[in-house]
């Protein structure tokens, strides 16, 4: 039976009617036609799916659709600031070439953003401990791990 | 700013794709929902070797919501090429869309079109699938053994694939008997798989003319087209293929997979859109992997370190199907002809079918295997010879005017230049007589391996790039191809050979690719040939299109075309000041004249070039636990021309990751009793994450262009993932004295190793 | 993912009475990290699923001097991970949080869910044992509290009994001049499963061992103490010798098997080589 969830997605209100057994990234996929959010393995492992849920980062295949009622979403679609102004690490992401394929690409950014924003300076260390739940199969992860780095001196700066 | 003029080869430019990759907006196969799209779910054996003795799909088409189910009884029966490269000897005609007869664990046996996913995956149980069990054989060893079941009929011989591969130079009883020192190792190598990390994907959509619309995520769109085509028995006209991004395929992606097929079917019975996506756990299932591959190999060494013998054979494991296994077993093979220079060489190469998952193309295609082999008995030809590892290869390395394995005189001393840098930069003389640890668990080691790899399938597959290159009215201009944007980058490259060529900004020059209907005819993204063979077929349609537009401004400026040239959108007279006009006002409309048409066709049809690369690696053994880790790679490659640095140290970078994957954690394992897939996942299937992976310093060499090569610039896909593996094993070797001869080295293995060790020497 | 039906419970009762009436077809949702993987890999078919997100009390997370640490069901992975009193006070419990899977994991995963899931090789069950945890439960018949050591009956197996649920784990709080100590093994840093995992809490009292215990994942059919080699190093001074010893006798405790993470010998010998260094890296934290 259908449930109605009301649910904040990157800014915007919407009213839902979905299935229980439906996952909050096939919700946003399909029934709310956000498909930068990827399915890369559906069960946790990859991070292709990371999004913000109430500014936390969490894998959207497992959580419920219905369990989302009353929270805030924050996808890659709402992680640029405006038309124009790409996020920080958005900008980093393309001058480093730390997007190939660009699969795992939106998983990394939310990470990534989730992570500057509890730690603004973090060690490569701990950015690599960060992405740990992120794959990135084209990488080598050397270049998203400067892109993260240059992100974070970049809002340090105050130029993004 | 935008760059201009002749800067715009070898700079790292904004790559035009990736605004939609960091923004989300950009388009993948799996991103397509149409009106009225239904389900496609595939139902897979749970046996590895059997006929279907009966089927029954009744109970899942009564299920509500199920629209269609495909059995071998309902499909066209064709055989046809599961990686159809223009029927070339690289590629098996071997398979069904769906047969009467399963050959491995997981093969797919029927297919459902619903309403949902969820009615789709319950509709499949509903399916009942009765099997008559046949022996199955998981080695090279049991396929060929007398009274093995046979696989397939059309199979050479017994469960041989193809009439085996020998390659024969010089005389091998007379270089052995020449040798000082012969040495003779086997060498294994495991399954590991490319796990790209975009599940294969497709939606089908037939219009009421009959025509297909096909949206994949494939290398080889107009090979998906053609068997499609071919199979589905339509002309081209009636099968269109879209690819726009791609998340990565690494080779297996050339293949078309079961439900391609299955999904082009179910759209037509049901006549809605059908989508089907595989799980991750089928990408593995019903992937790609690269041959196991078992190598007996023996060369015979003067005492200064002249190889003056090599004779080796392989045997590759296809797998259940043939897909890329001959082409796989002769690159793989005959690549042991070079690298390291010998005049006296007998190869052979086999490819047998078993019962296991489908093998096929994954980078580095057969030569990770043999060179693998290849370069860690020349790490132990040093230590029997007394000498340096590094001065055994230079001695040895194959150089300018040598035999490539495809037949041609080599252009430059590239390996040369990627040794001499990399132990420059490493210092390596010295780290060869650094003091060793003693106390705690902890041993370090530095390794070397070296490799060589072509860009482009030839002569396995004779090769044509095409592009077609357009101007705009403003001074702006459209590249056309067809060659898939894997994710490497090679759209951005292409348009930076275009601007380059034509004198214009990066920015002036847009690709369009990915729609068949649309774009010229091409062969597909493999064989590191893009830049290479694509690059060149753009740059001779920039060419052209130059050729038409000094020829416009000539026209207009009252001089010859020859004596104008054209930078930063400007044509100008060759040495005098003044006389210029833009490529905008010479290309607009004025007084009533409309735009020109200026169209600019260019076809490469390759040989081949060889890129280069020395790895110089730095591991770190815990002697308690067995633990090897990777602390620093220094990879060196020569490419030619450096197109765009970034990316190229990104395609390094990432083969790297591959490689450490392959050789240390990696490994698809079935069960050797039934074929049962046993870690068909990421939490079980171990590739290298972020916290595993080393820092990885890379040095691009550009001492050997060549002259086929657009501004002499060569592949480089594939040469990052081969060297990695052989010189981390002597890594090992050098940290703990153990030789590992097999990938991947696991931990326990190490421990096993040592202690045998400690007891021989006890 | 396979249809199932939903329910949000508003309280114990509610969702004690849910368990009741469904049985085997009832599965409990918190986390969803392990449950929505079995559904989605066929490893379980629920046909009702339970959601106690919603009951209130559930939350928690305390700490005092005299009780100890109480979290509740719904607290995750995470929050231990990075609460200041958990990495002081219970350091081989934060570090095994900090060990489960990813950040987006343990952001959702719930160290109850962990253990209500009884995998023999869970991260956060070896150093609870270690610290001598208890779970209190809710069932229809009332409440109990169960030791964690005895609360596992083999994998993913327990002790609950139709309709009870576990609602809250207790840890004592830890004596004066304690170390503790958890280190899983696997084949890379992170996003493992563990092949071997071990726990050390142990107390010293001047230079000798007051107290210690050994708890063993990943190496029984479900977490194991190493009893044995506790009693070898009960008051005894900690050296090379003592400690080498206690390694092999736990090494002799366990009860691994082989599959596609490891061999039964491979993971015996790892018990060695482990439970020595978790028993000086504890040594070290006990100052």
């Amino acid at each position: 039976m259908k449930r109605i969830v009301e649910v904040t997605i990157n800014g915007e209100r919407h009213e839902l009617a979905l299935e229980p057994y439906r996952s909050l990234l096939d919700v946003l996929r399909n029934d709310v036609g956000l498909t930068g959010t990827k399915k890369g393995c559906d069960v946790g492992d990859c991070g292709a799916c990371t999004v913000l849920l109430d500014g936390k980062p969490v894998n959207s295949c497992l959580v419920l659709g219905v369990e989302v009622g009353g929270s805030e979403i924050l996808t890659i679609e709402g992680l640029q600031r405006g038309p124009e102004r790409l996020h920080p690490l958005q900008d980093a992401f393309m001058r480093h070439g730390a997007a190939q394929c660009g699969f795992c690409t939106p998983g990394f950014l939310m990470m990534a953003s989730a992570l500057l924003d509890e730690n603004p300076a973090p060690t490569e260390e701990e950015i690599r401990f960060g992405i740990a739940g992120n794959i990135c199969r084209c990488t080598g992860y050397t270049k998203i791990v400067a892109a993260i780095q240059a992100a974070a001196r970049d809002k340090a700066e105050g130029k993004a | 700013m935008s760059r201009v003029g002749s800067s715009i080869v070898g700079t790292s430019v904004k790559r035009t794709d990736v605004i939609g990759k960091v923004t989300g907006t950009a388009r993948y196969a799996g991103d397509v929902k149409l009106a009225g799209m239904l389900h496609g779910k595939m139902k897979r054996s749970t046996i590895a070797h059997a006929n279907i003795r009966r089927i029954d799909a009744s109970r899942a088409l009564a299920l509500p919501g199920v629209k269609a189910v495909l059995t071998h009884e309902n499909v066209p029966r064709v055989l046809h090429y599961g990686a159809p490269h223009p029927r070339s000897i690289s590629v098996t005609c071997d398979q069904y869309i769906l047969d009467r007869k399963v050959r491995y664990w997981g093969e797919g046996v029927a297919a459902v079109a619903a309403t949902s996913e969820e009615i789709a995956e319950e509709a499949l149980d509903l399916i009942e699938v009765e099997y008559e069990p046949l022996p199955a054989v998981f080695t090279v060893e049991a396929a060929q053994a007398p009274g093995a079941p046979q696989i397939h009929e059309t199979a050479y011989a017994g469960n041989v694939l193809f009439k085996p591969v020998v390659v024969t130079r010089g005389d091998v009883a007379q270089g052995f008997a020449e040798a000082d020192l012969v040495i003779e190792g086997e060498y294994e190598t495991g399954r590991p798989t490319p796990a790209y990390m975009e599940p294969n994907v497709c939606v089908c959509q037939w219009d009421n003319t009959g025509k297909l619309t096909v949206w994949v995520s494939t290398q080889a769109a107009f090979m998906v087209r053609g068997i499609l085509a071919e199979v589905l028995g339509l002309p081209l006209t009636r099968v269109r293929v879209l690819v726009d991004h791609m998340g990565g395929g690494f080779g297996a992606k050339q293949d078309l997979f079961q439900h391609e097929f299955l999904c082009a079917l179910l759209a037509k019975e049901t006549r809605h859109p059908v989508r089907m996506e595989y799980t991750r756990g089928e990408t593995f299932v019903g992937g790609r992997s690269r041959h196991p591959c078992k190598i007996w190999l023996k060369q015979g060494f003067k005492r200064d370190g002249t190889i003056v013998a090599r004779e080796a054979r392989t045997v590759f494991d296809s797998g259940a199907y043939g897909s890329h296994g001959p082409g796989v077993t002769i690159v793989g093979t005959t690549a042991l002809t070079s690298l390291y220079r010998c005049e006296n060489v007998r190869l052979e190469g086999r490819c047998v079918y078993t019962n296991a998952p489908i093998a096929g193309a994954f980078r580095g295609y057969g030569v990770v295997q043999t060179y693998y082999a290849l370069d860690i008995q020349m790490d132990e030809a040093a230590e029997r010879l007394g000498m340096d590892p590094v001065e055994l290869k230079l001695k040895n390395a194959v150089r300018e005017g040598d035999m490539a394995p495809s037949d041609h005189p080599l252009v430059g001393h590239g390996l040369e230049d990627c040794i001499r840098r990399g132990a420059a930069e490493v210092g390596w003389a010295a780290l060869r007589q650094r003091p060793r640890e003693q106390a705690g668990t902890l041993r370090r080691g530095w390794g070397m391996g070296c490799e060589m790899h072509g860009s482009s399938a030839y002569p396995g597959i004779k090769e044509q790039g095409n592009a077609i290159v357009k101007m705009n009215e403003d001074g702006t201009a459209v590249l056309l191809t067809g060659a898939a944007g894997l994710g490497t980058g090679a759209h951005t490259a292409l348009a930076q050979i275009v601007a380059e060529e034509l004198g214009l900004a990066f920015d002036a020059v847009s690709v369009v690719h990915g729609d068949t209907d649309i774009v010229p005819w091409d062969i597909g993204a493999f064989a590191s040939h893009t830049t290479f063979m694509v690059g060149r077929a753009a740059q001779m349609a920039a060419a052209e299109v130059k050729r038409q537009l000094l020829q416009r401004a000539g026209e207009q400026l009252e001089v010859a075309a020859e004596d104008l040239e054209v930078r930063d959108g400007v044509i100008a007279v060759r040495g005098v000041a003044g006389r210029r006009i833009t490529v905008r006002e010479c290309m607009g409309p004025k007084l009533g004249i409309p735009a020109a048409n200026l169209v600019g066709n260019g076809t490469y049809t390759p040989t081949k070039s060889y890129s280069f690369a020395a790895h110089f690696v730095e591991v770190q053994v815990d002697i308690a636990t067995g633990q090897i880790d990777v602390l620093q790679v220094i990879p060196v490659h020569e490419v030619g021309k450096v197109v765009h640095p970034i990316a190229a140290a990104g395609q390094i970078e990432g083969g790297i990751q591959q490689g450490i994957g392959h050789t240390l954690t990696e490994d698809y394992v079935i069960d050797p009793a039934t074929g049962r897939s046993l870690n068909a996942g990421f939490v079980d299937y171990k590739m290298p994450l972020s916290l595993d992976m080393p820092p990885i310093r890379t040095i691009l060499l550009e001492t050997a262009p060549d002259p086929g090569g657009p501004y002499g610039a060569k592949g480089i896909g594939e040469d990052p993932i081969i060297a990695i593996g052989p010189a981390i094993a002597n890594a090992v070797h050098d940290a703990i004295g153990v030789r590992f001869r097999h990938f991947p080295i696991t931990p326990e293995q190490v421990l096993a190793a040592l202690k045998e060790k400690a007891g021989a020497a006890a | 993912m396979r249809r199932f039906e939903y329910h949000e419970p508003a309280s114990l009762d509610e969702a004690s009475a849910l368990l009741v009436r469904h049985g085997a077809d009832a599965s409990l949702l918190a986390g969803g990290t392990d449950l929505l993987v079995e559904i989605k890999e066929h490893l379980r078919w629920p046909q009702h699923v339970v959601n106690v997100k919603k009951i209130p009390g559930l939350a928690a997370l305390e700490y005092d001097e005299r009780n100890g640490l109480r979290f509740g069901a719904l607290v995750t992975a995470r929050a231990i991970e990075t609460a200041a009193v958990v990495r002081a006070r219970y350091a081989g419990l934060a570090q095994a949080a900090r060990e489960l899977g990813s950040i987006q994991v343990r952001h959702r995963a719930t160290v109850v869910g962990n253990i209500c899931r009884a995998s023999p090789s869970a991260d956060t069950l070896p150093p609870l044992i270690a610290d001598g945890a208890s779970v209190r439960i809710h069932g229809p018949a009332g409440g109990r509290t169960v030791a964690l050591e005895d609360f596992f009956t083999g994998p993913g197996r327990t002790v609950l009994a139709p309709g009870e649920l576990v609602t809250e784990v207790v840890v004592p709080p830890p004596a004066p001049r304690t170390g503790k100590h958890y280190i899983k093994h696997g084949r890379r840093k992170a996003m493992e499963l563990a092949t071997v995992g071990v726990a050390v809490a142990l107390t010293l009292e001047r230079d000798a061992c007051r107290d210690i215990r050994i708890a063993l994942g990943a190496v029984a059919p479900t977490p194991i103490r190493a009893r044995a080699a506790e009693a070898a190093l009960r008051g005894r001074a900690l050296d090379g010798g003592t400690i080498a010893a206690a390694a092999r006798t736990a090494m002799g405790e366990c009860r691994p098997i082989s599959n596609v993470r490891g061999s039964a010998e491979y993971r015996r010998e790892m018990v060695g080589v482990l439970v020595a260094r978790a028993i000086e890296r504890a040594r070290e934290g006990a100052g």
